[in-house]
């Protein structure tokens, strides 16, 4: 049974614990960027390590506070190079330049990046060294034949020239841009949601034939994947909501679920996508 | 008169040697090393070096020395010490003319997300999520070629990504980019 003397202490010990472990945590995300080191007043840390200090018992808990106080200085040191920075030349401020990079034109920025641009004049060439490793490369090739009798394929066909139409036809190429179809696709499912800001997925997805249903569902599980549209899983069947305002990346926590896409006839096929 | 002809000539012999060390490219950086030009040149490599610079200025190129990473956030007083693992680099003295960009095999819209992903990073001290400069430059080239853009510029030496997946500014941009002439443009451009 625990007395009521070392009670308020254990309390005490696992708060101490925790914040100290958030304090941690915030300035890793202040070291990789993600805060201002400004946003972490270590006056109030160092209050904090002060106030739990007598509490620690364990050597983990030493550890703890020796570590906070490591992660605290490497704060402390962002802070004063952000101080330098910000009284050097380099100095913009963060938002004035993120809008300035937003309005300002591809060409105009590329005109000002040769400017400032001094490339490295370089010549690459053939050593003695490199020569000598690609004669024992080729010395150690099998013959394409020899390498084509192994797969068991049979005489190979001779090379004939290809077209467009040929690369479309057997899926190497689209005739469109894949950032084209995506966005095409999203604005048909906006424009197509009813009153309830949804539609249902197999409506959406399937197409007159199999291929085209294969291609839609495909481009579908992209829109999922980088938040342009989501995915409302119901009893009856699935949902898709078009978004107007995508993330334009992975959800954190995104699951994959594979959708079957059934055809008459022949086997199913399986689409994934991360929802 | 004899000893000042063979100190030119045994200093042209150093030239030749120190720019051949300097363009012809060995590994997978161009340029030498501050202790490789040491070994081969001799103790007065920085002479030579100097020497180097005035005949190459002609040509519209000059020596270049950029410091290895960990000397960057030191004090000036301490860079300025003598460090052997620094890097000697031939690069253009001036710039390129709009015209003439094709010429370093960049096109013109890849320069301009180059733009963007240094002056994001240098706004960030150094040092941003790559999720963020991903956000921004899609805004400007699309997601789909951010993603190969940062790739390339990653793989070419002018940004560095950490295993946290936070990018940097990397060898090339610290030797080719003059970031005080770029961010200077930027802030000047629109007014």
């Amino acid at each position: 049974m625990t007395s009521p003397s070392t009670k308020p202490e254990r309390v005490r010990l696992a708060s101490g614990r925790k914040d100290l472990r958030e304090l941690i945590q915030t300035c890793e995300a202040v070291r990789e960027r993600k805060f201002n080191p400004f946003f972490l007043d270590v006056a109030l840390a160092v209050e904090t390590l002060r106030r739990y200090f007598p509490f620690w018992d364990s050597l983990d808990d030493h550890c703890l506070d020796a570590q906070t106080i490591n992660d605290l200085a490497e704060v402390l040191n962002l802070q004063k190079s952000q101080l330098r920075y910000q009284s050097s030349a380099l100095y913009t401020a963060p938002e004035v330049l993120e809008k300035k990079l937003r309005a300002l034109s591809v060409k105009r920025l590329g005109e000002i990046f040769l400017k400032s641009w001094h490339p490295t004049v370089e010549r690459e060439q053939l050593t003695v060294e490199g020569i000598r490793e690609g004669l024992r490369y080729w010395d150690q090739m099998i013959s394409f034949e020899e390498r084509r009798k192994r797969l068991h394929l049979g005489r190979a066909a001779p090379p004939t020239p290809t077209d467009l139409d040929s690369l479309v036809k057997s899926g190497i190429m689209t005739r469109e841009d894949f950032a084209k179809n995506l966005s095409r696709l999203w604005e048909q499912l906006r424009t197509l949601t009813g009153e309830d800001g949804s539609v249902e997925y197999w409506s959406f997805v399937r197409r007159g034939t199999y291929e085209e249903t294969v291609q839609r569902a495909y481009y579908v599980s992209f829109l999922l994947t980088y938040g342009f549209a989501k995915m409302i899983r119901e009893s009856t069947g699935m949902r898709l909501v078009g978004l107007d305002t995508p993330t334009g990346k992975v959800a954190e926590g995104a699951v994959s679920y594979p959708i079957a896409i059934p055809r008459a006839s022949e086997p199913q096929v399986a689409q994934e996508t991360l929802m | 008169m004899q000893e000042s002809s063979d100190e030119k000539r045994f200093y042209s012999d150093k030239l030749k040697h120190a720019i051949h060390m300097l363009l012809f490219k060995r590994g997978k950086m161009p340029g030498a090393k501050e202790w490789e030009l040491k070994a081969s040149i001799g103790k007065n490599y920085k002479q030579v070096i100097s020497q180097l610079d005035a005949l190459l200025s002609d040509f519209d190129l000059q020596v270049k020395k950029v410091e290895p990473e960990h000397h960057q956030n030191r004090h000036l007083e301490e860079q300025l010490e003598t460090t052997d693992d620094a890097r000697y680099f031939v690069t253009l003295r001036g710039t390129l003319a709009p015209k003439e960009a094709r010429l370093s095999g960049w096109r013109i819209d890849n320069l301009a997300a180059l733009t963007v992903a240094i002056a994001y990073i240098v706004t960030k001290q150094g040092k941003a999520p790559r999720e963020e400069v991903e956000k921004l430059l899609a805004e400007k080239v699309g997601r789909w070629k951010t993603l190969t853009l940062l790739d390339a510029f990653t793989r070419n030496g002018y940004l560095k990504e950490d295993e946290a997946g936070s990018l940097s500014l990397g060898w090339r941009t610290l030797s080719e980019v003059n970031l005080r002439d770029l961010m200077t443009l930027l802030a000047e451009t629109g007014r």
